[in-house]
C-alpha cells in the first residue's frame, strides 16, 4: 500500500516518469516494432494523450486539443482504479487492462476505436506494466 | 544419460456425433483413472506437471487428452466444409468426454477439467453423473459472460498473440514467471478461432444459473478458484458451490490456470482432495499406494500548441 500512499496523483510528471521508464525497455521496441498508435490514458477527468512510434513513446501530453485531431483509443479510470493497477503487486480485479475493462467488471473503460488496441495487446501491456516499476 | 518424463502419448479414435477423431492423450501412473480437461484454446500440456508428478501417480492413472481442433489433435477431416465457424456446444462437449473415456475402457473416472473443463463438470453431474466417481472443477461457476468476442479472431489482429495477452491477466502476477509464460505459450499456438469458438461454450453456451438445484449430490463435486481469477471470481464459484449439494469450494491465492501457472501451489491445494478420493475409493488406488505420501521517442510536431498546454517530447 505504501507504494500509491506515497504517490500524491497521476500528474503529467508522474505520466513522464512512467513515459521514460518504457523508452528504458528493451523488450518493448521487439514485441512492439509494429506499435505506433496514439491513446489516451484517462486518470479522473483528466485525459493524457500518450504518441508511440515503434514501440517508444514519443511525446505525452496533459489535455486534448482540436490540434490533435483525435486519437485511436482510450483507456479511461478512475485514479483510485490506477492507484491499485499501478501497485508492485496489484490486487486482483485491478492486476491487468482487460481484467479492469472487462464487462463482468468495468473499473475502465476502453473508448474509440479497439482494434488498435487488440492489435497491440502485448505490447501494451507490458508497457502499462511498467508503472510497476516507477 | 538421458532424462525423459514418465509420460507416454498415444491417439485414440474416438467416435462422437457420427464423425472420428483422432484424439491424442498422455498418460501416467495406477489407480483410479484422472481424466484432465484442458482450458480454451490450449492442450493437455496444461497438466504436464500433474502427470509427472510421483505421489499422483502412485494412485491415479492420470490421462490428459487434446479435444478435436486442440494441440495434437486434429479437425474433423471434412472442417474446411463447415458453413459456420467452429463453437464448441455443450452438448457435443459432453459427449465427446462420455466418448473418449469409453474409447479407453475407462471405468467410473474422475473429471479434473479447469476454466472451461470446470464448467463442464456442472453439464455432466446433470446428465451424466453415474459415469463418474467425483469431479474437480477448477476454475468454474453457474456462467461465466464476457468471452466469445471478436477480437479473439479477426484476420487484422495476430491470434495467437492477442489469445494469449488477453488471458495473461487471468493469472496471478504472483505466479512463477517461467510457468505464466509457459501458459501464454500454450495459448499463443491454438488454431485460428478455436479459443474464440471454445468460448461460445464458455460464455454462451452454458448458463447454469437456473439447473444447479437439479443436481442430485450423489456425485462429488470439488469446486478449487484462484483470488485472481476475473472471468471466475471466488464470488462466482461460491455462488455455484453454494447451490450445489454434495460440493466443497476451496478459495486460493492463484489465478485462472493453477495446473501450469503454479504447478507446486496446486500441488499443496489439490493433495487433500485427491486424498479424498483415494479414501472414497480405496480398492481402485494405484499398487504403488503403499510407497506413496500423497498428503502432502523524435522531432517537435509542426502543429502548434495550445497556449498554456503543457506537452513533454522525449
Amino acid at each position: 500500500m505504501s507504494r500509491y500512499q506515497n504517490r500524491k496523483n497521476f500528474d503529467l510528471e508522474w505520466i513522464e516518469r512512467w513515459a521514460r521508464r518504457v523508452n528504458e525497455d528493451r523488450r518493448l521496441p521487439v514485441i512492439g516494432r509494429f506499435f505506433t498508435s496514439r491513446f489516451v490514458i484517462g486518470v479522473d477527468e483528466t485525459d493524457y494523450l500518450v504518441e508511440v512510434r515503434g514501440g517508444k513513446i514519443q511525446r505525452i501530453a496533459e489535455g486534448l486539443t482540436p490540434n490533435d485531431m483525435g486519437f485511436e483509443f482510450a483507456l479511461r479510470a478512475a485514479s483510485s482504479a490506477w492507484a491499485k493497477f499501478s501497485m508492485a503487486v496489484p490486487p486482483p480485479l485491478f492486476h491487468d487492462i482487460w481484467a479492469m475493462a472487462h464487462p463482468l467488471h468495468r473499473n475502465l473503460v476502453i473508448a474509440g476505436d479497439q482494434k488498435p488496441f487488440w492489435q497491440n495487446l502485448r505490447a501494451l501491456t507490458h508497457m502499462l506494466s511498467l508503472m510497476r516499476a516507477i | 544419460m538421458n532424462t525423459h518424463d514418465p509420460i507416454v502419448g498415444r491417439y485414440v479414435y474416438v467416435q462422437c456425433e457420427g464423425k472420428t477423431y483422432r484424439t491424442y492423450y498422455e498418460e501416467h501412473g495406477e489407480g483410479i483413472p484422472l481424466v484432465c480437461l484442458h482450458t480454451a484454446g490450449t492442450d493437455g500440456r496444461q497438466y504436464r506437471h500433474q502427470l509427472c508428478d510421483p505421489d499422483i501417480a502412485a494412485n491415479f492413472r492420470v490421462i490428459a487428452f487434446d479435444m478435436p481442433w486442440h494441440g495434437k489433435s486434429i479437425p474433423p477431416a471434412d472442417f474446411y466444409l463447415m458453413e459456420d465457424e467452429y463453437k464448441l456446444t455443450t452438448k457435443f462437449y459432453c459427449e465427446f468426454i462420455i466418448a473418449f473415456c469409453r474409447a479407453l475402457d475407462l471405468k467410473k473416472p474422475v473429471i479434473m477439467g479447469q476454466s472451461m473443463g470446470g464448467n463442464v463438470c456442472l453439464a455432466l453431474a446433470l446428465k451424466y453423473e453415474s459415469e463418474f466417481s467425483a469431479l474437480i472443477a477448477l476454475e468454474a461457476c453457474d456462467y461465466s459472460p464476457g468471452w466469445w468476442i471478436d477480437p479473439l479472431h479477426h484476420p487484422h489482429i495476430h491470434g495467437g498473440e492477442v489469445v494469449a495477452s488477453s488471458v495473461f491477466g487471468l493469472m496471478s502476477p504472483e505466479s512463477p514467471d517461467e510457468y505464466r509464460w509457459e501458459t501464454w505459450w500454450y495459448y499463443a499456438q491454438g488454431g485460428p478461432g478455436v479459443f474464440k469458438g471454445d468460448l461460445y461454450f464458455y460464455s454462451v453456451d452454458s448458463d447454469f444459473r437456473d439447473q444447479l438445484q437439479k443436481i442430485s449430490g450423489r456425485l462429488p463435486i470439488y469446486f478449487l478458484t484462484g483470488e485472481y481469477d476475473f472471468a471466475c471470481t471466488p464470488e462466482m464459484t461460491e455462488r455455484t458451490a453454494e447451490k450445489v449439494k454434495n460440493s466443497e469450494c476451496v478459495i486460493f491465492s492463484g489465478g485462472h490456470f493453477p495446473t501450469s501457472e503454479d504447478p507446486a501451489k496446486f500441488k499443496d491445494i489439490i493433495t487433500p482432495v485427491l486424498k479424498k478420493i483415494v479414501q472414497n475409493d480405496p480398492e481402485r488406488r494405484g499398487q504403488g499406494a503403499g510407497r506413496a505420501n500423497l498428503v502432502e521517442l523524435r522531432s517537435p510536431r509542426s502543429a502548434e500548441r495550445a497556449p498554456g498546454r503543457r506537452v513533454i517530447d522525449l
